[in-house]
């Protein structure tokens, strides 16, 4: 246990410091647009540069900002000149609850789908289904943010639109493989009730796969949460992301990789675990 | 589920889609760039397939170049990046220890890092005067050198069922050398898992290339891809009036569909 | 009159009378662009910012978008002393700030100490900063400010239109304000939401104070498809600055709804790099430093095919920096550009190009092929590099279009100088061009060509400095605009900016909005916010 902790923070260490030297050489690094501005004077621009500069090197930097961040002081944005902690404050909320919504609403319907499939077991219902999926995983995330904004659907369904599909065909193929087992058709064949078996053997049988899917949709969704926000204009982390990158925002890109390198690592570490002890 | 008849007609439509692309010097009537100026944005026509967008280059034409560029440079990124997660993955699920945790630790930081930034980054990094398709080729590279984290955790859960199988087991203690081990039995056995991925790679380079693109980011103008032409979707009010221009899109949406008919079902998990 | 027709009579001069009463109050509502970095006027720098000031911010002299003219707001009158070192202003008398906190010549003083402190780096101050030395602001009573600077500033007055003034006593520091809104409510991401200001000093011709609107909700939208669907459903009222196919939509749809300005003062423009660091083959360089050759490359360009294709009709060709909107600064004695592809060649074959088989080749017999960079994320101007792209083509000039994210596209061209052309757009907010003083100035940063010579590289490089300098201390304006048009003058003839076209200011004007005049200023839409009134609208419009 102990190790495994050590090893996520060693992990999101090791993201953080890369993140911030993939940004600090990264061409663009340090220009800002204001420079263009005709209006500013000589000293203006000067300043402005000087403030992008990193007065020493990447690890030094790097080191004072561990040490502030424990203290809760993460840094402040140089594109939005805030203080980092406020905005994660304003903004993950926004976006842990499209997520969330976002995978529930598709684990829901996913769920409901498979297991209907598996008991109808229809040929035009699988075709059906596999069409709907199919379609949903065609259509690129940008395509589906669109579509949300012109049916005034919130983030959480285009969130869930996205992660749907996969999961529904990862869902359906385990269950079939599932009730494919010598066992379970022998139990069927003995006439226990189809409800029974999905409780008392099925759902066990999978559980371990069930979490690692759980933790595997969790990170496919915060990865399709950015452009998504960024095109429906969500004021949540993704939008963050998005404008950081493109504004060359070392200290928000930092922050917002280590976040999401803990968010990633964590789901998986979770979904090893349940997995081992379910085995 | 997957009947041999259904993914017959998916192959056969996928081939199909696939020549036209490959053919697209024969097929189109017209070179990509030509911009018609005296027609913009034209219904479709007996001279115009598919009519013309904006700048009144001919949408068919585009549609089948750009197929060119999406159909032929999506297999190669999905190879590349399957085949890196295959070594990778390999190395994991058979090694085992700290070589493992390492592997699959890079995996997550690299799921972690912000891969649109590191596109971004690297595109702006190749030299101004390469032509439009060394760059394309060069985005399509970039794809498929930082796709292998998706595919990785999938070779590596194979690799290690296998290593744990009975039949290696059995192989070790007949005195059957490491090497001949990798070569004739767990290679063989991983096949599968590396073609099914390979194939699931596919649609999402495709749609990887179609997101860059429309966030500004993809294949350069004049080159048509998929993508570039997805772009117009964007203003929602011009493809109720011109609903012509969702052809990429269907078109995408029907590749995608075919290549997931066409691999067997049971080969996906996860 | 028989019971019935008086019934009616009533009821018809009652429909009258209610439309009149329900004109004041409501909440305008549209969105900013961007985030607004700051409410703090002096450090104010971005639109968004800009937007928030010009409608919270109270200033001394108001220029009115439409005029063009100077008009008096917090200064009932002002002088400018002879040697345009000193302006004094009497101000107006009982005025408060939005929290009640009496307004005097101390919060000027305070402002201007605020604007022009060297650590303070903001466009605002630095227009204001012509010479080395300190400010001298004197307040000899309540109502008189006089400021000293230590140089002449050219067009002093017009400046004081971008400062608001600030309070020097209120607790509430910048939050409390002298224009039509306050700042009531900020939520980062989404909303700006601005009250009515309850001592604001103007009222109207009734004596009724202003604004007629209770408040304004700035909604921070970047993605310009989002917003037309929002004032489609009448959740918006007002579109500053639609792209040119949305409009033309919009206008086919609704035409009372879409409202063209004129032409705006913002022009595309191309140049060539003639930086001597530039990490290029000196075949270029040469091709670059030519004048026939960037004269050519601007006859080959088909600047009507532009504006029709890529704008839908909203832009004219531009010839100079100034767009022909400006009234005063317009050099209306330039000659309109010319499409000429013939003379093109021309030109080029007096500058040893010659044109075989489709390739244009230099005199060392290198073909001619270089790379236009530009910003990804601008439709627009993708599709002008993609037009120019077939343009030249037609004389020979293979181009490669390169979109990069902006800060890439910075870099390249104010540090490392490596790319062969650049298509840009020139910003301009302020009339007066000595705000391009950097520009134009071969010591310039965004003397973009060849930014920050030590000295100038050409003899018309040279004269441009001199006419230049000249005319930020020429006594009248009129001498001033005579140095300036020289100055454009030699833009034709050299071409360092090739430019393209000027569009035009578009916006959406919800019917339920009474009173909007868009204007080809900023902010465009709203410059008169304080007499805008919200009606009943039929469809679209929103009325609380």
């Amino acid at each position: 246990m102990v190790g495994r902790l050590l090893m996520l923070a060693a992990v999101c260490l090791l993201g953080g410091l890369l993140s911030a030297s993939l940004v600090r050489f990264s061409p663009g690094y340090g220009v800002d647009e204001r420079e263009l501005d005709p209006r500013l004077s000589q000293a203006s621009v000067e300043a402005i540069r000087n403030s992008h500069r990193l007065n020493s090197g990447l690890l030094s930097y790097y080191g004072h900002y561990l040490s502030g961040a424990v203290h809760g002081d993460l840094g402040s944005s140089l594109w939005l000149q805030r203080p980092i902690s406020a905005l994660l404050k304003e903004r993950f909320p926004v976006t842990a609850k499209s997520v969330l919504i976002g995978v529930s609403l598709a684990w829901f319907v996913a769920l409901t789908l498979s297991l209907a499939g598996v008991f109808l077991r229809g040929f035009y219902f699988d075709i059906s289904t596999t069409l709907i999926s199919g379609v949903f995983i065609a259509l690129p995330a940008a395509v589906v943010a669109i579509f949300s904004v012109y049916l005034r659907a919130p983030v959480s369904v285009a969130i869930a639109v996205v992660t749907f599909p996969k999961l529904f065909r990862y869902l359906r193929n385990l269950l079939n493989h599932a009730y494919a087992q010598p066992y379970i058709m022998a139990a069927r064949a003995r006439g226990i009730s189809r409800a029974k078996i999905l409780f008392r053997h099925i759902l066990p049988l999978a559980s371990p796969t069930l979490f690692a899917l759980m933790g595997v949709s969790l990170a496919v969704a915060f990865g399709a949460a950015i452009p998504i926000e960024a095109l429906c204009d969500s004021p949540g982390v993704g939008q963050l992301a998005w404008q950081a990158a493109l504004n060359r925002d070392l200290p928000l890109i930092m922050n917002l990789t280590l976040l999401v390198t803990l968010i990633t690592v964590a789901a998986n570490m979770f979904a090893n675990a349940a997995h081992e002890r379910a085995m | 589920m997957n009947t041999p008849r259904l993914r017959l007609i998916c192959a056969l439509v996928l081939g199909l889609i696939f020549v036209l692309g490959l053919f697209a010097g024969t097929v189109s009537p017209y070179p990509y760039a030509k911009q018609f100026r005296e027609h913009p944005n034209v219904a479709p026509s007996s001279t115009h397939l598919l009519g013309t967008d904006s700048l009144g280059r001919d949408l068919f034409a585009r549609v089948i170049y750009g197929t060119r560029v999406s159909l032929l440079l999506a297999p190669a990124a999905a190879l590349l990046s399957t085949l890196l997660a295959g070594i990778l993955g390999g190395f994991a699920g058979l090694l085992g220890g700290w070589c493992e945790k390492i592997i699959l630790a890079a995996t997550d930081l690299s799921m972690a890092l912000p891969l649109l930034f590191v596109l971004l980054a690297l595109r702006a990094l190749l030299p101004l005067d390469i032509s439009p398709i060394l760059s394309v080729i060069a985005t399509f590279a970039l794809l498929g050198l930082l796709g292998w984290p998706s595919s990785l955790r999938v070779v590596w859960a194979a690799t290690k069922n296998l290593r744990n199988s009975d039949f290696l087991l059995l192989a070790r203690a007949t005195g059957c050398s490491r090497r001949r081990m990798i070569v004739r039995h767990l290679l063989p056995n991983l096949r599968p898992v590396l073609f099914a991925q390979f194939w699931i790679s596919i649609p999402v380079f495709v749609l990887t290339e179609a997101t860059l693109s429309m966030l500004g980011l993809g294949v350069i103008e004049p080159l048509p891809s998929w993508g570039n032409l997805l772009r117009g979707l964007e203003d929602i009010s011009a493809v109720s009036a011109n609903p012509w221009r969702l052809t990429p899109l269907v078109l995408l949406i029907l590749v995608v569909i075919c290549f997931q008919f066409i691999l067997p079902a049971q080969e996906e998990t996860a | 009159m028989p019971s019935p027709l008086k019934s009616l009579t009533l009821a018809i001069l009652l429909a009258f009378a209610l439309p009149v009463r329900a004109q004041t109050g409501g909440e305008l509502h549209l969105c900013l662009h961007g985030e607004p970095k700051t409410f703090n006027p002096v450090l104010v720098d971005d639109e968004a910012s800009e937007n928030v000031r010009y409608l919270t911010g109270g200033v001394l002299i108001r220029l009115n978008r439409q005029t063009q003219e100077l008009e008096p707001a917090l200064a009932t009158s002002w002088k400018v002393s002879r040697d345009r070192r000193t302006i004094t202003f009497h101000l107006r008398k009982g005025v408060h700030f939005s929290d009640g906190t009496p307004f005097s010549s101390e919060d000027v003083a305070y402002t201007m100490r605020l604007l022009m402190d060297p650590v303070t780096h903001s466009s605002t101050g630095d227009a204001f900063r012509s010479g080395e030395g300190t400010v001298q602001v004197q307040t000899p009573s309540p109502d008189v400010a006089a400021i000293a600077f230590p140089a002449p500033v050219a067009g002093l007055e017009r400046l004081f239109d971008q400062v608001a003034i600030l309070s020097a006593h209120s607790p509430k520091k910048e939050m409390a304000v002298l224009g039509p809104f306050y700042v009531a409510d900020y939520k980062a991401g989404s909303y700006v939401l601005l009250q009515k200001n309850p001592n604001y000093w103007k009222h109207d011709a009734q004596g009724h104070a202003l604004p007629y609107i209770d408040s304004v909700r700035l909604d921070i939208q970047r993605n310009r498809d989002i917003e037309l669907l929002r004032f489609r459903r009448g959740e918006l009222q007002l579109i500053n600055r639609l792209d040119a196919e949305q409009f033309e939509r919009l206008q086919h749809e609704n035409p009372a709804v879409a409202r063209n300005a004129g032409t705006g003062l913002d022009a595309e423009e191309m140049w060539f790099n003639q930086s001597p660091v530039a990490p290029l083959p000196d075949y270029k360089k040469a091709w670059f430093a030519a004048k026939e050759f960037r004269k050519a490359i601007s006859m080959a360009i088909n600047r009507a095919d532009l504006c029709r294709m890529v704008y839908a009709g909203f832009a004219k060709p531009a010839s100079g920096p100034v767009s022909p909107s400006n009234h005063f600064w317009f050099n209306a004695a330039l000659e309109d550009p010319k499409y000429d592809p013939q003379g093109a060649l021309r030109l080029l074959a007096q500058a040893g190009f010659r044109l075989e088989n489709d390739t244009l080749k230099d005199r060392t017999g290198k073909p001619v092929e270089f790379t236009v960079v530009t910003n990804s994320g601008n439709a627009s101007r993708e599709k002008l590099a993609t037009m120019i792209q077939q343009d030249l083509s037609q004389v020979g000039i293979k181009v490669n279009v390169v979109t990069l994210d902006f800060p890439s596209l910075i870099e390249r061209i104010t540090r490392t100088f490596d790319y062969d052309a650049c298509i840009l757009g020139l910003v301009n907010t302020d009339l007066d061009p000595n705000s391009q003083m950097t520009v134009w100035l071969s010591s310039g940063e965004n003397h973009q060509w060849n930014p920050s010579q030590k000295s100038p590289a050409t003899a018309w490089e040279a004269e441009i400095d001199k006419l230049m300098r000249e005319q930020a201390t020429a006594p009248t304006e009129k001498e001033r605009k005579a140095k300036f048009d020289r100055v454009q003058q030699i833009a034709a003839e050299q071409q360092p900016f090739i430019y393209l076209i000027n569009k035009d200011v578009l916006v959406a004007v919800s019917p339920g909005v009474v009173g909007a005049a868009p204007v080809v200023l900023e902010p465009w839409g709203f410059w008169n916010a304080d007499t805008l009134r919200l009606g009943p609208a039929p469809e679209l419009g929103v009325q609380k």
